[in-house]
């Protein structure tokens, strides 16, 4: 077929190596990374995208569920989510996966998209002189606003904080704050926290179909594990400061690494049996992404780098990125054993790295702010993106398409990483850095005094230059001049050019004259002085001059030239030009 | 042997024995559409994903057809090119109600249609838009618009709509293939 299409043609032009499947610029969809999943929900092998619809950020958040091109059903979330993942919780046939949403306090999960579960997260401790407090207002022994003094007084010295209801008290006009208490006082006081992220850990077996606990990071810097049937907590860690990205590996009961981006700018890394992080990586600028590939962690950072860590914390590498990260994603394709990281930036680009290799880069009409990539409906290497102004954008690898390893980003090429074939250390070469260790200080002091006379000759040549004005630039102030003399011809007739300048800024010279002195059995001149015209600065005057050798003996001789000044018998510059011998043709 | 003889018995054609190729994405409905071609005595109750390929032979109006049922699975598509010299004729099948993958299906198609085998031969082609019997399933008209078949100039082609299950509209594309199979041989 000799006629693609225009269109294909040009698509296939800007990244040969997608199929551009489905967009749907006003999908409606408002999500991040954290909210969508890949998940084959009924069990059919059609897999579909489960997306946590943050809407307005206020209202009109959804539950939603694509599967193909179309929306296939909705529901709606009470609260705004904040992670949303699907996993295995139990044994039973069939084996369709349920999805947990995380907002506020809560987890909500579905089985066959139909409610089925709530947790809740444990309260915390709650400040005894809080209660207190309140209980004082309860009995109407405290007025409202000396409950607003006290509630103050006890936040900002007190180690257990205060629960939402006072901070939300202390916001209040005092007009309000009667009938906030009148309506509030009845009930307990308390203290929750709010999760952060979510994640997925196996429980103890590896496969694709094995049952996974939820992983949990919350606001109060702490990460729970969590049964996938009972919903109790398997085990609580603690951390630094409040996770905000989470990568999860291993198996529960086996052995397992939690990597987790912190709010305080590092990434900690925890293991089984360690409630403390076992290793911490600082990063220089706060992480916007995480994305664990192998063996190694992927941060990217708010300056526009993108770094790569061991999973014990050494860093790898740094990439330079031409704008903000905006998401990021692991790309996986088990089937060709292939690994990237895919990068979405602000200027609307995604790009592939392979580990700091820039291997391509797919240009979206807006800017992503979710992506992840999967077996999405019966094809494994899907690409899903959602953009900042709700659209969803679907492409698909090509089954055809490679990925060479080489870095397609401007930079060294690739030789520079080529090793060389550096032959061995020899056993003079290790003898002499051997001496040189030994001898450091006295071969540098005997080079500094090599390098002093050096100097002070190099100096003395000059000043002796300078006083017989043996150069061909003049630096007396008055007459700043500078000369070069050619020879022309082949003899026994030669033409002489003095190029003379003067380098003043803007003071021209007067009064100069040049004259030559030469060996008259050698050579004869027409003029051997003459007097120059006014210089002005920065211009260049040849001038010429015609010599005729008298000797045909083969032999040539200096002529000096130079330049006097009126009334000084000193000259200002003087030149030796060396003569060429005469070539006469010998016809 | 005249020229043009040689030229059919090289072809096959002579002996009447005619190789068709049936290819497609995977879950197009590729086996099932062969197993209804099948008497109705050996057909299949139960049709699994194809492995690999696998073949099946059958006589029709004195015709003996030889179909290899190519694997649509992504990582058994290479082995397609394999039987594109020894093809006389191509079934191509496609999921009318899987939007998404039309355009896998379209690069599929375009690489078959550049392959050295195939590129400057009259082979006939016929497409199934199968699964019409879908509620959300594209017409035989918008999938020919959507794999471009307009720009399928040096070959034979015919497209139909078809619901392999019940085995509707699939008479119709195999007369069609039959007639220029006939035509070939003439
Ligand atoms: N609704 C409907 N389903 C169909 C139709 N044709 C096939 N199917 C179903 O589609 C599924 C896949 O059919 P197969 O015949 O195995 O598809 P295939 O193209 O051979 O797939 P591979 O062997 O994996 O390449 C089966 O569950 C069929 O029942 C159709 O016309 N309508
Ligand atoms: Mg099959």
């Amino acid at each position: 077929m000799s006629s693609v299409p225009q269109e294909m043609k040009d698509t296939s032009v800007a990244c040969s190596k997608w199929l551009d499947a489905h967009y749907d610029p006003v999908a409606n969809l408002y999500t991040f990374t954290s909210c969508i999943a890949l998940s084959d929900l009924h069990g059919d092998g059609d897999n579909k995208l489960v997306v946590g619809d943050l809407g307005t950020g206020v209202c009109n958040m959804k539950l939603k569920v694509y599967r193909g091109t179309g929306l296939l059903s909705e529901s709606t979330l009470l609260d705004l989510p904040t992670g949303l993942v699907s996993f295995l919780m139990d044994l039973h046939e069939p084996r369709t996966p349920a999805v947990a949403v995380a907002s506020g306090p809560f987890i909500y999960v579905y089985k066959n998209l139909r409610p089925y579960f709530k947790f809740t997260l444990p309260s915390l401790e709650v400040n005894p002189l809080e209660q207190d407090v309140w209980s004082q207002a309860k009995e109407e022994m405290i007025d409202p606003m000396t409950l607003k003094e006290m509630l103050e007084g006890i936040r900002d010295k007190a180690e257990i904080p205060l629960s939402v209801r006072s901070l939300r008290y202390l916001m209040l006009d005092p007009q309000e704050m009667e009938a906030f208490v009148h309506l509030h006082k009845d009930q307990p006081i308390r203290r929750q926290t709010v999760i952060t992220c979510i994640g997925t850990l196996k429980k103890n077996m590896a496969d694709d179909d094995a049952v996974s606990c939820l992983v949990i990071g919350t606001e109060n810097s702490d990460i729970y594990i969590l049964d996938p049937e009972a919903f109790t907590i398997l085990c609580k860690m603690s951390l630094p400061s409040t996770p905000t990205f989470m990568d999860v590996t291993g198996q529960f009961d086996v052995e397992f690494r939690i990597t987790v981006a912190c709010r305080n700018g590092n990434i900690y890394i925890l293991r089984r049996d360690s409630p403390k992080p076992k290793y911490c990586i600082e990063l220089s600028s706060h992480p916007v992404g995480l994305v664990r590939i192998g063996r190694n962690v992927v941060v990217g950072c708010t300056h526009e780098t993108l770094h790569g860590y061991t999973q014990k914390g050494k860093k790898l590498w740094t990439a330079y990125l031409p704008a903000a990260v905006t998401t990021m994603a692991l790309m996986d394709l088990p089937a060709r054993a292939f690994q990237a990281v895919l990068v979405a930036l602000a200027n609307c680009e995604v790009h592939m790295y392979r580990d700091k290799n820039l291997i391509c880069t797919i240009k979206t009409p807006d800017v992503v702010t979710s992506i992840c990539f999967g077996r999405y409906g019966r094809e494994d290497g899907t690409l899903l993106m959602t953009t900042k102004g709700g659209g969803l954008i679907v492409k698909i690898l090509k089954r055809t398409a490679v990925f060479d390893d080489k870095d397609s980003a401007p930079g060294p090429p690739i030789a520079q990483s080529i090793r060389l074939n550096v032959p061995k250390k020899t056993k003079l070469y290790v003898d002499q850095t051997l001496r040189e260790r030994e001898n450091a200080v006295a071969m540098h002091r005997a080079f500094q005094m090599d390098l002093s006379r050096l100097r002070l000759a190099t100096a003395r040549a000059y000043v002796k230059a300078l006083e017989s004005s043996l150069t061909p630039v003049s630096e007396s102030p008055t007459e700043p001049l500078k000369m070069n003399a050619v020879v022309q011809g082949l003899g026994p007739s030669f033409k002489l050019t003095l190029n003379i300048q003067n380098t003043a800024a803007c003071r021209p010279v007067m009064n100069i004259a040049i004259s030559f002195l030469y060996d008259e059995n050698l050579y004869s001149m027409k003029t051997a002085f003459f007097k120059i015209p006014l210089l002005v600065p920065g211009l260049n005057y040849p001038i010429d001059t015609f010599v005729e050798c008298l000797s045909d003996k083969g032999i040539s001789d200096v002529i000096k030239v130079f330049v006097l000044r009126e009334g000084r018998s000193a000259p200002l510059l003087t030149a030796h030009i060396n003569m060429p011998k005469r070539h006469d043709l010998t016809l | 042997m005249g020229l043009f003889d040689k030229l059919t018995s090289w072809l096959g054609l002579k002996k009447k024995e005619v190789n068709v190729l049936c290819l497609g994405l995977d879950n197009s409905g590729k086996t099932t559409i062969i197993n209804q071609l099948k008497p109705s005595n050996a057909q299949a109750q139960d049709i699994v994903p194809t492995i690999g390929f696998s073949i099946e032979k059958f006589k029709s109006s004195g015709l003996s057809f030889t179909v290899f049922d190519m694997s649509g699975q992504g990582r058994y598509r290479n082995l397609w090119e394999h039987y594109y010299k020894d093809g006389h004729a191509i079934i191509y099948v496609i999921d009318s109600g899987d939007k998404l993958r039309m355009v896998v299906a379209k690069d599929e198609l375009d690489t078959l249609l550049n392959h050295p085998d195939i590129k400057h031969r009259r082979i006939p082609i016929l497409f199934f838009a199968n699964k019409m019997d879908l509620r959300d399933a594209l017409s035989a008209v918008t999938v020919s618009q959507l794999l471009c078949l307009e720009n399928i100039k040096d070959k034979p082609w015919h497209i139909c709509a078809s619901d392999a299950v019940k085995g509707e509209g699939l008479q119709e594309g195999v007369e069609w293939l039959q007639d220029q199979i006939r035509a070939m041989k003439t």
